[in-house]
């Protein structure tokens, strides 16, 4: 939220510092819900576009919230208390019960090719009456920033989804190349077309826009790819059946615990 | 309260341009961002010095702006540095992690010392 306070000079400035989250080392996932796949997110070092790998982009989704009469602040109140609403289907947004505010952990369960679930999250980097931005963590497929806004445009007030990003490592920006910025790019566009019709929007119409802010690939960055999620998503996923089997046995097993069995041995 | 408007100037010393920030970054800091960097393209400055004692809000929006032209001074060959940032915006370059990629000085003269400007 933005509030005002004496300038040195005398003046009267606005505040930005509640908006921000305050530093942190490490990512911390309080409450998840049951269903949800909490992997690559707690630990994990917050990244921005500097941290990554590949080109970076800066890619605007705007909507013109066209015959409808609504302030920007009421859309972004809206957009964050019912933010997991907005998204296409298959994906899972797990926001944290006192919503999103500076400092939040969210937990996120993609749907990827191949029926994987990529298990990743974001922090929310920043929020205010205006806008909220979310920052990535290590391994996510992009180490940038989100930021949503709305705002008004001539009589017309626009909601808008800016990613500032890089690919983090060498397999997501292949990934990217190989139709991975078109499958982003309906993520968000549908995002913005829900969020339109929400406000009573007809025919929404998205427009994007792309920006090539760095062409050039960090290499010294490639080394990211020990921490990337689509690939321990997969390994954690093959896995699944032997954890299942694992379980199914130990809950057909006599009714001691390994401590029960270590009494006995005792006897 | 009205928004502080946005507005950047450019300073040359020897290799070293100096960017003196002053008002409010946000969305609307874009253009006089990118056009205050096209100045110092201008120049060949091989070095940026971002001055910030006059900025007293930054929003994400901002921050946002403020990449895109690091991103820039990148592809174009060119050292970013800045100075005159307060405690609280310390932090943030912490959050944002602007700070692995700038250094960061207390003031001008230990700014261009630290630069090595007119080496």
């Amino acid at each position: 939220m933005s509030v005002d306070k004496e300038s040195p000079s005398g003046g009267s400035t606005r505040r930005d510092d509640e908006a921000w989250a305050k530093p942190t080392p490490a990512l911390e996932v309080t409450i998840l819900p049951e269903g949800a796949i909490n992997r690559n997110v707690a630990g994990r070092r917050v990244t921005g576009p500097i941290q990554g790998f590949g080109r970076m982009w800066q890619k605007t989704y705007r909507v013109r919230m066209s015959g409808v009469d609504i302030d920007p602040t009421e859309v972004i109140k809206t957009w964050k208390e019912h933010f997991p609403e907005f998204w296409p289907e298959g994906n899972r947004f797990y926001g944290p019960l006192t919503g999103i505010a500076p400092g939040e952990v969210a937990v996120l369960n993609l749907s990827m090719p191949g029926r994987l679930k990529l298990s990743t999250g974001v922090m929310v980097m920043y929020a205010d009456d205006e806008s909220f931005t979310f920052m990535t963590p290590e391994g996510h497929m992009f180490a940038g920033w989100i930021t949503f806004s709305a705002f008004k445009e001539g009589r017309s007030t626009v909601a808008q989804a800016q990613v500032l990003i890089r690919a983090s490592d060498p397999l997501y920006e292949l990934g990217l190349a190989l139709g991975g910025h078109e499958v982003e790019d309906r993520f968000w566009q549908t995002t913005l077309t829900t969020l339109a019709a929400r406000f009573g929007v007809e025919d929404p119409a998205p427009e994007t826009r792309y920006l090539l802010v760095d062409r050039k690939r960090q290499w010294r960055m490639a080394k990211n790819v020990w921490h990337n999620a689509g690939v321990r998503s997969g390994f954690y996923m093959m896995g699944m059946p032997a954890r299942w089997a694992s379980k199914r046995l130990k809950r057909k097993s006599p009714p001691y615990t390994s401590e029960g069995s270590s009494q006995n041995s005792d006897l | 309260m009205p928004e502080q408007r946005f507005d950047a100037q450019v300073r040359q010393e020897g290799s070293v341009a100096t960017m003196d920030l002053s008002g409010e970054i946000n969305r609307g800091a874009d253009d006089r961002m990118t056009s205050a960097y096209d100045d110092v393209a201008k120049t060949g400055a091989a070095t940026i010095l971002l001055n910030f004692t006059r900025v007293g809000y930054i929003n994400s929006t901002g921050i946002a702006v403020i990449v895109a032209m690091l991103g820039r001074a990148r592809n174009d060959g060119r050292q970013v540095s800045a100075y005159g940032l307060t405690d609280h915006y310390k932090h943030l370059f912490d959050i944002t992690r602007l700070s692995d990629f700038m250094n960061i000085y207390d003031d001008e003269s230990t700014a261009l010392a630290g630069v090595g400007a007119g080496a």
